[in-house]
């Protein structure tokens, strides 16, 4: 654990040092990796090690994002309250969520997470105080004037982003290192085995989905903070196939593999901007290119290496060490 | 030898003098970002798809297309304008990450006409236009806080806002309406808060009021808006709402065959969307409504009559509306402000160049420019006409008549304000 956590502080005076030495568009891309790097680790804790398939991920950051801004609009509160306000209600969502659906396994989970993820941040609209689809402002302010003049807004969302992904990550590599982290992957290997060793399968379920969304949320509310403002639009379907998809490319139950998952993710949309360009920028290419590439790479990742290239590489090294 | 040795240092020191003045001589004086010395580039953010994109997507086209005919013409002190138009779909996230994009990828110079409230709040907030000094040109909402320079120093709104446009149609319908039973179908977001306190400080109530919310307009929600007006009797209706939810509403209303008198807002009255969206022409006839430019079937105005020569050559000709007319004459605006910041083109010249200059820009409005070191208001006037049965809005018996207000307590008196001339050929040569 102090190895870890060694680790984790080199890592983040490393980004810190690079953060200063890239220009402003890297410096928000920055902001937006740490974001998905949080968001893909909940799906590897819940999906890679529990063994449940969610396909509902946007909705439970929506639940953190809505959470973070209304506490912090409505309440006056400091930013780290909000954002403790994110985990804390998408980790009761996740729960009450979890509990209902720890009866179903497989595509019936999947199906019923892909409901929410379609109809949970559509509710917005039916609810004014949630400010309908212009959404509502989650403003974390200006950096402090300590840091001076040159410091920029985007540099003070990568500064907290990375801050809180750190955090995040930290804590959930020692919940997978923990006994938690070995009982659920006992459920995912053999669910009756686990449970004839004493584990009690239903609710090590709704813990993790509980802990799952709890870490969504948080991600939920980092992705507001980039933005500047939560709205349904922020938390759409497309955006629960982008983490599915950047989860199973890095290895679904690869923690380390989230920061190459989260890369990936934000460089898609740089990617497809170069192939619309070179089509001669047609605006339904532009629109509509990201998802595609999104979705091809899900299907290619799926149909090749089931559990994503990164574990692939994974068995392959250990395979090597072993001989 | 000690004055050999002397002579080369004088002149390897006047060398150096000499290359280093090359280089400065040769280098501009400041680089500004978006500006070289043959290009400047701008940027818009706008629904050119998805439920809000009907009209509003030709706003961007109908700017470029303006800005060709400059640049055919010499452009701006030698350099070409490029616009480099992103979609937002009217989505506040799409349009933040979209002008992300224009500022940090693109290295776009200013933004121009960028378009929606609440789309342009979070826009505002999130990359921080006034900190970091970007100007944020003509931007194509009425809502009242932009006006705020302490809030919104670099923003530069060009509409009337929604809470004058109110005031304004509240002292028309007392004039007009007096004793009739009055409806209301607003968006409920601060472009239709906006209006609300508008019409509630001109003391006007209504007897129906329909609050939706953005996103939520269609078919059938217009199916229960006409219910609610129906059975409230409402004989006048306002409806200050995007155009994608007055057509319906229209459409919805048609059909039932309840036949109020329309007045409706600007921002949703736009004749040729409204058709396309499957309102009859007839019903849209003898609807009523505001604006502040010339009625773009009106070729008797020579701004109308350049900006059509101009949709013809460079538009590819399309339907030539009020989307068309306002992305022309923002981009006539545009143009005068980059002339009126001079050659040495820097952001925050542009900005003192609108601040000190810009009530004197010449365009196609009929209502007076109020922009000064204390004023970022654009126009601040409406007049009031009549759609007739091919859509275009004639002015009501006695000609146009511009009112003009404030965003603050004022009232609403007649101007007198008389429009400059068009530039010759439509290009401007103001410095």
């Amino acid at each position: 654990m102090r190895k870890r956590l060694l680790f984790f502080i080199l890592l983040g005076w490393v980004l810190l040092i690079v953060g200063d030495r890239v220009d402003e568009l890297r410096v928000y891309q920055g902001a937006q990796i740490s974001m998905y790097a949080i968001a893909l680790s909940s799906i590897v804790l819940l999906t890679g090690y529990s063994g449940q398939v969610s396909l509902g991920n946007g909705a439970m950051m929506a639940v953190g994002g809505y959470a973070a801004a209304l506490t912090l609009n409505n309440l006056q509160t400091p930013i780290w309250f909000a954002f403790l306000m994110s985990i804390l209600a998408s980790a009761i969502f996740g729960a009450l969520l979890g509990a209902s659906a720890a009866r179903l396994s497989g595509p019936y989970l999947a199906g019923t997470t892909l409901a929410l993820a379609v109809g949970l941040p559509a509710l917005a609209n039916q609810f004014g105080f949630l400010g309908g689809e212009q959404g509502i402002l989650f403003d974390v302010g200006f950096p402090p004037e300590r840091f001076g003049e040159e410091f920029s807004q985007y540099k003070w969302f990568f500064w907290i982003a990375t801050f809180i992904a750190l955090i995040s990550l930290f804590i959930t590599s020692n919940i997978l290192h923990s006994r938690f982290g070995r009982t659920w992957r006992a459920i995912r290997g053999n669910s009756l085995a686990a449970e004839l060793a004493g584990v009690h399968s239903a609710r090590m379920k709704v813990l993790a989905f509980t802990i799952s969304s709890a870490i969504a949320g948080l991600a939920g509310a980092v992705l507001a903070m980039t933005i500047s403002l939560v709205s349904p639009g922020a938390y759409t379907l497309s955006l629960s196939f982008a983490l599915v998809t950047g989860a199973v490319l890095a290895g679904i139950s690869s923690l380390p593999g989230v920061m190459l998952g989260a890369v990936i993710l934000v460089a898609i949309p740089e990617f497809a901007d170069v192939v619309a360009h070179r089509l001669g920028d047609s605006e339904k290419v532009i629109t509509h290119l990201p998802g595609l590439i999104v979705s091809v790479l899900l299907i290619l990742s799926v149909i090749f290496t089931p559990n994503g290239p990164g574990e692939n590489l994974r068995k392959h090294r250990k395979k090597k060490s072993a001989h | 030898m000690i004055g050999k040795n002397r002579r080369k240092r004088t002149w390897f020191a006047a060398a150096v003098l000499a290359a280093g003045s090359l280089v400065a001589t040769s280098l501009p004086a400041h680089a500004e970002t978006g500006v070289s010395a043959s290009e400047i580039k701008l940027g818009i953010t706008l629904p050119l798809t998805g439920a809000a994109s009907p009209g509003y997507n030709k706003v961007g086209d109908a700017m470029n297309a303006y800005f060709k005919y400059v640049n055919d013409n010499g452009g701006v002190y030698g350099r070409k304008i490029t616009l480099i138009q992103k979609n937002d779909e009217y989505s506040p996230t799409l349009a933040v990450a979209k002008t992300n994009e224009l500022i940090l990828k693109d290295k776009v110079f200013a933004l121009v006409g960028s378009l929606g409230t609440a789309n342009h709040k979070a826009v505002a907030k999130s990359v921080g236009l006034q900190r970091r000094g970007i100007p944020d040109l003509f931007i194509n909402t009425g809502f009242s806080g932009f006006a705020d320079k302490k809030v919104y120093g670099t923003t530069f709104p060009l509409f009337p806002s929604y809470y004058m446009e109110a005031k304004i149609m509240a002292e028309f319908i007392k004039d007009n309406y007096a004793g009739k039973t009055l409806g209301l179908v607003y968006q409920n977001d601060d472009f239709g808060s906006d209006a609300v306190k508008g019409f509630a400080q001109a003391g006007l109530k209504f007897d129906v009021t329909i609050p939706y919310t953005s996103g939520t307009q269609s078919a059938s929600t217009a199916q229960t808006w006409v219910s609610q007006l129906a059975a409230g009797k409402a004989q006048v209706v306002v409806m200050f709402g995007v155009t994608s939810a007055t057509g319906p509403l229209l459409a919805v209303a048609a059909a039932a065959k309840y036949a109020p008198q329309w007045i409706l807002g600007s921002v949703g009255g736009d004749a040729t969307t409204l058709r396309a969206l499957g309102v009859p022409a007839a019903v849209l006839t003898g609807a009523q409504g505001a604006s502040f430019l010339p009625s773009p079937g009106d070729t008797s105005d020579e701004y109308v009559k350049l900006f059509q020569e101009v949709n013809a050559k460079y538009n590819n000709n399309v339907a030539f509306d009020n989307n068309v007319l306002v992305g022309m004459n923002t981009a006539m605006l545009t143009v005068q402000a980059l002339r009126a910041a001079g050659q040495n083109l820097t952001r925050r010249g542009l900005i003192r160049a609108i601040q000190s200059k810009g009530s004197k820009f010449a365009s196609a409005g009929l209502a007076p420019l109020n922009w000064s070191s204390s004023s970022q208001v654009g126009y601040n006037g409406y007049w009031f006409g009549q759609y007739d049965s091919a859509g275009n809005m004639k002015p009501l018996s006695g000609g146009v008549v511009v009112y003009t207000t404030d965003n603050a307590k004022g009232a609403v008196v007649k101007s007198n304000y008389k429009r400059p001339a068009m530039p010759a050929k439509g290009l401007p040569n103001n410095s």
